[in-house]
């Protein structure tokens, strides 16, 4: 099958299309008020139902955006375990652009508890971290 | 199943030709609402017969600058394709096989818009 000649467009799709590698991952994700979350490290997309037999009918959907300590499998090679991602529902994300935004506040999203316990445990603690500079 | 479970899987016709991995999935916004969204399928995957991954996406949009750049960028992920979901026959042992009569098309992003 040769792949070097000028190829027809696909079929058109009514809503907008993006890439996943090209346009979210490695997106930052931000709360209504622009505060930082996390970055989009991968997705999270529903398991067809027989993968040696395809369903054209029932394509995977996106679940979930997916945030995690990547940092060492994207250095040494390998894969985390799906049980060490951070799940962030697909049905909180209100735009798709440069950053990606949810409609949820940072604090009540478990993907921002690392900043929240060094907020609480560490930085609280040293003179002058409870208020904003002066 | 998530995303990376896809990227880089090779990707093999009906009769076993290898067409090249899976760079990328194109998704399409075009379900039903969900929440704030709508609900987001996979429309088809991006394969380049190159065991590099894209970079920057030169192939599949309409940039052409920094000329240069963007020539070198897009003559490094020649060849690329895409393969509509209803096209693939399985996904197994990491690898996927399209559907005898699988039609390759156009990566570029432009061409798949409403």
């Amino acid at each position: 099958m040769r792949n070097d000649r000028e190829l027809p467009a696909p079929p058109p799709v009514a809503g907008r299309v993006l890439d996943a590698d090209l346009e979210l991952l490695d997106r930052q994700i931000l709360d209504p008020d622009g505060v930082p979350i996390s970055a989009v490290d991968d997705l999270e997309l529903s398991t067809p139902a027989d993968l040696a037999r395809l369903d054209p009918e029932h394509p995977p959907v996106v679940q979930a955006l997916l945030t995690g300590p990547i940092l060492m499998t994207r250095i040494f090679g390998g894969r985390l375990p799906e049980s060490r991602f951070i799940r962030i529902p697909w049905s909180i994300v209100t735009r798709v652009g440069t950053v990606v935004s949810v409609g949820a506040a940072a604090d009540s999203l478990d993907a921002s508890w690392t900043e929240r316990w060094m907020r609480d445990h560490v930085i609280s603690r040293i003179p002058g971290g409870r208020h904003d500079p002066e | 199943m998530i995303l990376s479970d896809l990227l880089g899987s090779p990707v093999l016709t009906a009769d076993g030709e290898r067409v090249g991995q899976v760079v990328d999935a194109r998704l399409a916004l075009d379900g039903p609402p969900d929440g704030f969204m709508v609900r987001t399928r996979v429309y088809g995957l991006v394969v380049s017969p190159h065991a590099h991954r894209s970079f920057a996406g030169y192939e599949r949009t309409g940039v052409d600058a920094p000329a240069l750049i963007a020539r070198f960028l897009s003559w490094r992920a020649r060849g690329s394709v895409l393969v509509l979901w209803t096209d693939l026959a399985s996904f197994t042992d990491d690898v996927v096989r399209l559907r005898p009569g699988a039609r390759l098309y156009s990566p570029r992003l432009e061409h798949s818009g409403p």
